[in-house]
């Protein structure tokens, strides 16, 4: 009898926590099939190159384009990330190789602390504070030394007003570095320090040993924290919906305001009043969702071949 | 026979104060092979570290005495570690190939020193391979990943690599405790064959191996040097009651 | 002579490692030095005592966000941990030997990352259209959507540690896998999870995107969780892409306090399993 009930106790809870398990994959699911659902309309009268290649957007007419906010989302993604990636391994190298002990435990929190500021300050900050001072000091001095060189010089050309997508870029490079630079200290850490001591012992200088040894042995680890970062900058909303603008236009320089996907989103979903304008930014919500989705995963698998080695 | 390295009144503390050599006092003999032996947590493996100051990547280790190598005390602050160990090689336990091809294993100390023309770089590896008794192994995958490799492989490419930068003195640390006897056997020949030409300190559990190989024996247990001489006494006619106890095998 | 070159070159690259640890915690520090510096000034009673004062005027307050935003939390933490932790139990427990589990560990992994306004556009089209309005409850399940992955994987992690050994000795005195897991298992893990539901708490407390479109904003004080709710994120939005000073203020004190709950709480996670798994 005791144990009849027990066993079927024992059902129940099986149950009950498979069922929350599983509603990962439901969840999941449930927003590639919503997404795509309510993108249908859009999906229909645009079709897919004729969205993401129109640069026109316009509630008025009804004629929705997503091009500038895909390249807004990518040029703020790619350049955060190249400012980010080195910072980040240089950091995860300084915590790892170089810093005492006692200061390993402090620079890492301090670095995890910016990864836990919301993004919701960072772009505060970033209107009130980093974009006067972006346009004011920063940007006229990129213009003068930078801005003459041939090719580079046009990135910079225009009106430093701070609210573009240079600003944007510096902050979530800021906010992705403690994604890269945590995973990158975790994977230098798995480097065994018997490869780490035989490459001292044949006369390398630290700087070799991590140039020649920890970064190729990690470069998995690295590449999927890399992945990681690129994922949350695609995502992010909050900080660069402040100093962006939301300006439906296809930039020609860094110092151009643009608009992002997720930026799109936070400014103009509440006030779509059409069904199809409503429609289209589903579909932007869509193609944000399969890109992030498609680079996160990318960045798990080469994760778990780095933990397996 | 010429002293190479003269270790006087030598202490090691690891970090947190714990006292693991006690007053060491020995000297090695150039161009010989020198085997440490004794039970584990004896501090052998301690002492080789000494040599080229590997205990100094970590923090807090702390050496006293002198260890004399070229006439310069090597503990003293202002010894130069990367040329030391760049005179110092070391062989380790398990093998060790770097993430990178076989050749690139090899011309990567060379390529540290300089060595930056492919023809030298090309001769010195194949040279450093043949002395190995690896070069028939690998010679037509040079630039396959050095893991690819069995482990007795993967040690004698280590050994390789070590030879490659020509030093004095190579530290073998139980490189044989994780091959099998046929490996083992080969390391053994490629060692006494090293006899001459460089110095060796060995340190192994194995007493056979270091009755097979070595011209010097130390006995060491916890932390002190109790018994230093030739191989052949040390095991024939041992001086002290603990070697001899430990040869004989009724210890421990 | 290549021996100095090669020294010099490791010395100047270890130093710019050094500066690029100086260059993150520079950020930080300005950061939380310009929002302390903007905020301390509008930290008042009125702040949390008042409501919003009509646009443009002085005065008021921000209790109708604070409150708001505390039953948006609570309600959220209430959907999220519960499945979160259960649904970790499933994979380090019964579900341990299958590899579906593994699937969803991976799965739970991504969705950690995947953009927080998605699920906001996910719930606006399940909730949100269906009733015809926006509501705190949407606000709350949005949140609580997000929570769950963050949840389920500490939990999942921190049950795994715990030694199989531990729960034979149970299984040994006859008691069945769930007692086994709510006596035992979950006892030693405690500390762990406990920390893992704190941080995920800091983490949706500084949300703002999934709450645009389902919790929407109110002016006006509400404990309604069926009608439109105010929420200290969203409020800070738009306040500071407002026009008036006062506004400005306001959001920096929001700023202020969110920013130290924030940090507040995530140091507080990080010290606990430090201590929990020194050894």
């Amino acid at each position: 009898m005791q144990k009849q009930r027990g066993k079927f106790k024992d059902l129940i809870f099986l149950s009950i926590t498979a069922v929350s398990a599983f509603a990962v994959i439901a969840i999941s699911i449930g927003i590639f099939l919503v997404l795509f659902k309510e993108s249908l309309p859009s999906m229909n009268k645009f079709g897919f190159e004729g969205f993401i290649f129109s640069t026109e957007w316009d509630p008025v007419q009804e004629i929705f384009g997503a091009a500038p906010a895909l390249i807004g989302t990518l040029i703020t993604s790619f350049f955060s990330l190249i400012l980010a990636t080195p910072i980040a391994i240089g950091i995860a190298i300084f915590i790892t190789e170089i810093a005492p002990n006692f200061l390993k435990g402090i620079i890492g929190t301090a670095i995890e602390l910016l990864a836990a500021i919301p993004s919701i300050i960072y772009g505060m900050w970033g209107l009130f504070t980093l974009a006067p001072i972006m346009s004011n000091d920063i940007e006229p001095f990129l213009q003068s030394t930078i801005g003459k060189l041939p090719l580079l010089g046009k990135l910079f050309e225009g009106t430093p007003l701070g609210v573009d997508l240079f600003t944007a870029s510096i902050i979530l490079s800021i906010m992705i570095i403690p994604f890269t630079a945590s995973i990158a200290r975790d994977s230098f850490n798995l480097t065994p320090s018997v490869l780490k001591e035989s490459a001292y012992a044949i006369g390398a200088t630290k700087w070799e040993v991590v140039k020649d040894i920890v970064l190729p042995y990690s470069k998995l680890g690295v590449l999927g924290g890399i992945g990681l970062s690129l994922g949350r900058a695609l995502g992010e909303t909050m900080a660069v919906a402040f100093v962006l603008g939301n300006l439906n236009q296809i930039p020609k320089s860094l110092l151009d305001a643009a608009s992002t996907v997720t930026v799109k989103l936070a400014n103009e979903f509440t006030e779509a009043d059409k069904d199809i304008y409503l429609s289209s930014l589903y579909y932007l919500a869509l193609l944000l969702f399969l890109m992030s989705f498609t680079i996160l995963a990318l960045a798990k698998i080469f994760l778990l071949k780095a933990e397996r080695k | 026979m010429t002293p190479e390295i003269e270790i006087k009144n030598l202490n090691f503390y690891y970090a947190g104060g714990i006292k693991t050599l006690k007053d060491i006092n020995m000297t090695i003999y150039k161009s010989q092979v020198t085997a440490l032996i004794g039970p584990s947590g004896c501090g052998k493996t301690t002492l080789l570290r000494c040599f080229n100051r590997m205990h100094d990547l970590y923090a807090g280790n702390r050496y006293e005495g002198e260890i004399i190598f070229q006439g310069r005390n090597i503990l003293s602050k202002d010894t130069d570690l990367i040329e030391l160990r760049s005179k110092i090689g070391m062989v380790f336990q398990k093998p060790t190939p770097f993430p990178m091809s076989i050749f690139e294993n090899i011309a990567y100390g060379l390529k540290l020193r300089g060595i930056k023309k492919r023809g030298e770089l090309r001769e010195r590896v194949e040279k450093a391979l043949k002395d190995a008794a690896l070069w028939d192994e690998v010679k037509d995958k040079l630039n396959t990943n050095a893991f690819g490799l069995s482990g007795g492989q993967q040690q004698r490419l280590c050994i390789a690599r070590a030879l490659a930068v020509e030093p004095e003195i190579i530290l073998f640390d139980e490189p044989t405790s994780a091959l099998d006897p046929i490996s083992t056997g080969k390391i053994e020949e490629l060692i006494i064959s090293l006899k001459g030409r460089v110095t060796i300190i060995i340190v192994t559990h194995n007493m056979q191996q270091a009755a097979r190989i070595s011209d010097w024996t130390g006995f060491m247990m916890l932390g002190e040097l109790i018994e230093y001489d030739k191989t052949d006494r040390i095991f024939t006619v041992p001086s002290n009651k603990l070697t001899e106890d430990y040869i004989t095998g009724r210890f421990g | 002579m290549i021996l100095n070159k090669r020294k010099i070159i490791s010395s100047i690259a270890l130093f710019i490692c050094f500066l690029t640890a100086c260059w993150g915690i520079f950020w930080l520090s300005f950061i939380l030095v310009d929002v302390i510096r903007h905020g301390i000034s509008s930290i008042n009673l009125n702040l949390f005592l008042k409501d919003p004062a009509p646009p443009g005027e002085e005065g008021g307050g921000l209790r109708n966000a604070f409150v708001g935003h505390l039953l948006i939390t609570l309600f959220a933490t209430l959907i999220g941990v519960p499945i979160g932790v259960l649904g970790g139990t499933f994979l380090a427990e019964y579900g341990r030997k299958y590899n579906f589990s593994k699937i969803i560990s991976t799965l739970a992994d991504i969705m950690v990352s995947v953009p927080a306004i998605i699920i906001g556009a996910f719930i606006y089209a399940i909730i949100v259209k269906p009733f015809g309005h926006f509501s705190g409850w949407a606000g709350a399940i949005a949140l609580g959507i997000i929570m769950i992955p963050t949840v389920l994987r500490t939990t999942e992690n921190m049950l795994s540690l715990i030694p199989w050994t531990l729960r034979e000795a149970a299984f040994a005195l006859g008691a069945p896998y769930y007692k086994v897991i709510i006596q035992v298992v979950y006892r030693g893990a405690a500390t762990g999870i406990l920390t893992g539901i704190i941080l995920a708490i800091a983490r949706v407390t500084g949300e703002a995107a999934p709450l645009l479109f389902t919790a929407f904003n109110n002016n006006y004080f509400s404990l309604n969780m069926s009608e439109p709710i105010a929420s200290l994120t969203v409020t800070i939005f738009q306040y500071a892409m407002g026009p008036y000073e006062e506004w400005h203020a306001q959001a920096w004190g929001a700023a202020l306090i969110i920013t130290l709950f924030i940090l507040f709480t995530t140091i507080t996670g990080r010290l606990l399993i430090k201590r929990k798994y020194k050894e």
